[in-house]
C-alpha cells in the first residue's frame, strides 16, 4: 500500500501489575479498532498487539519497555491512543 | 397496563382449556360472550354470593359452581334459585363453569343466552379445576411480545439467536439440529414471561415445526431430523447476537470473558447476552455450543479469565521473591 506508513514508539508500563489480562485486553480492543498492523516487541519476542494471549507472555511488568510498531493507513492514530492508554495507567483504578 | 400484558378473552380461555381442563361450552354460545375480557384471569367459587351477600364479590374472574354451590342451589325453591342466580349474572361476570360434569340448572342455560355469557362443564373435580385453569390463565394472561430471531435448547439450555436477517441464524439451528441439539422456533419467535419472572420462548403455531433456509425452501424439522429435535417452549438462558465484523464493532466485542456479562432485556427481565461477530471462516455451530458451555460454567462459579488473574499474580510473586 502507498498510504501505508510504518512508525514505532517505545512505551514504558507504568500500570501497578503490568500487561496482565485486563490492560491486555484493553490495548487489543484498540488496536482492533485501527486499520493497521501493530507488533508489540518485548526482549527478543515479537507479537501481535491485537492478541491478548500473546501479549500476556510477554510477561511484561511495571517498568517494562515495550516496542510497539504499527504499519498502515491509520499508524500514526493507533500509536497515539495506545501511548495514552499506557500512559493512563489503562485507567484501572487499583493500579495508579 | 405493563408493557406486553394481554388481556384474556373467554374464547381464548375456552381454547386453551379445551382439552386440559376437559371443558365443554353448554350456554351463552353467542360471540359476544366469548369476546368478553376475563379481567381478573383467576377462577373463584361465588358460595358467599349465592347466599345473597354481594359485597366484595369478586365478579371480575371465572365463576366456579363445585359440589357445595351445587348442592346449595339445589336446596332452595325454583323462585329464590332463580332470584340468586339472576343476581348473580347480574354482576356481568365473564363466564360460569359447573365442575365434575354437573347437569347445568335450566335458570343457568336460560340466563346464560339472555345475558350473553357463556357456561362450561368440565370433567374435573373443583380443585383440579381450579388448579389447573390458573396456569391455563397465567399462560394466556403473561406479558409477550414477538421477536425476530430463533431460539434453540443447546445441552439443556435455551438459546435465543438474534442478527439481521441473512447473518446466519437459521443456517446455524441448522447445524446445532444436526448435532443433536433441539429447535423451538426459527426466524419468528413469541417471549413471554410466566409468574416466576423467567423469560419463555414459544413458536407461532402456524410456523412451528418448520424452517426456511434460503437456497432449499422450507424443511419439516421431525421429518429430517426426528421428533426429539423439536420443543414446544424453553426458558430463554441467554442471548447471542450475531453481528458482521467491522473495525467499529470490534471496539464493542467482549475479549476476556470476566465475571460481568452484557445483558439484553426483554419484557423486563434481563438475560446474559453475547454478542458474536460473524465473519467468513467461522463456525457459529462451534461458538454457540461452546458459549453454552461457558454459561454453565460461569453458573456453577468458574471464570477462565480469573484462573489467567490468578496464574499472573504467582509469576509477579515469583519474580519478587527473585529480586529480594
Amino acid at each position: 500500500m502507498d498510504d501505508s506508513i510504518c512508525e514505532s514508539r517505545d512505551l514504558v508500563l507504568k500500570n501497578k501489575y503490568g500487561m496482565h489480562v485486563r490492560p491486555a485486553g484493553l490495548f487489543a480492543k484498540v488496536a482492533s479498532r485501527y486499520d493497521a498492523d501493530v507488533q508489540v516487541e518485548k526482549g527478543n519476542v515479537r507479537v501481535s498487539g491485537k492478541s491478548i494471549m500473546a501479549m500476556m507472555t510477554l510477561e511484561a511488568l511495571c517498568g517494562a519497555t515495550l516496542h510497539v510498531t504499527a504499519k498502515g493507513p491509520q499508524a500514526k492514530q493507533v500509536l497515539d491512543e495506545l501511548e495514552s492508554l499506557v500512559n493512563r495507567k489503562f485507567d484501572i483504578p487499583d493500579e495508579q | 397496563m405493563a408493557p406486553g400484558v394481554q388481556t384474556v378473552r373467554v374464547g381464548e380461555f375456552f381454547d386453551a382449556g379445551r382439552d386440559s381442563l376437559q371443558i365443554s361450552h353448554v350456554a351463552g354460545c353467542q360471540a359476544e360472550a366469548l369476546e368478553r375480557s376475563i379481567p381478573e384471569p383467576l377462577a373463584h367459587r361465588p358460595g358467599l354470593a349465592l347466599t345473597g351477600f354481594f359485597e366484595h364479590f369478586a365478579s371480575k374472574r371465572i365463576q366456579v359452581i363445585g359440589l357445595a354451590e351445587y348442592a346449595y342451589l339445589q336446596s332452595l325453591t325454583p323462585e329464590l334459585r332463580r332470584e340468586r342466580l339472576d343476581a348473580l349474572f347480574a354482576h356481568d361476570v365473564p363466564c360460569v363453569v359447573f365442575t365434575r360434569g354437573m347437569e347445568v340448572f335450566d335458570e343457568v342455560r336460560t340466563l346464560a343466552n339472555e345475558k350473553k355469557v357463556a357456561v362450561f362443564v368440565t370433567q374435573l373435580e373443583t380443585r383440579y379445576f381450579i388448579h389447573s385453569s390458573a396456569f391455563v390463565l397465567e399462560n394466556l394472561s403473561s406479558p409477550r411480545m414477538d421477536i425476530h430471531a430463533t431460539m434453540v435448547e443447546v445441552s439443556g439450555l435455551g438459546v435465543l439467536l438474534e442478527g439481521d436477517p441473512g447473518i446466519g441464524k437459521s443456517e446455524t439451528a441448522l447445524g446445532l439440529l444436526k448435532r443433536g441439539h433441539a429447535l423451538v422456533a426459527d426466524d419468528y419467535t413469541i417471549l413471554r414471561r410466566n409468574g416466576e419472572n423467567r423469560l419463555i420462548a414459544s413458536a407461532k403455531p402456524l410456523s412451528q415445526g418448520f424452517m426456511e433456509i434460503r437456497g432449499i425452501g422450507f424443511i419439516h424439522v421431525q421429518r429430517v431430523f426426528g421428533v426429539c429435535a423439536l420443543r414446544d417452549e424453553k426458558q430463554v438462558d441467554m442471548v447471542i447476537t450475531f453481528t458482521r465484523a467491522t473495525l467499529e464493532t470490534n471496539e464493542k466485542l467482549e475479549r476476556i470473558g470476566g465475571k460481568n456479562e452484557q445483558k439484553r432485556v426483554f419484557l423486563d427481565i434481563a438475560i446474559p447476552q453475547l454478542v458474536i461477530p460473524v465473519a467468513p471462516g467461522r463456525d457459529l455451530v462451534n461458538i454457540v455450543e461452546t458459549a453454552v458451555c461457558f454459561l454453565k460454567l460461569k453458573q456453577n462459579g468458574y471464570v477462565a479469565s480469573e484462573e489467567l488473574d490468578a496464574r499472573w499474580a504467582e509469576m509477579l510473586k515469583r519474580v519478587e521473591g527473585k529480586e529480594k
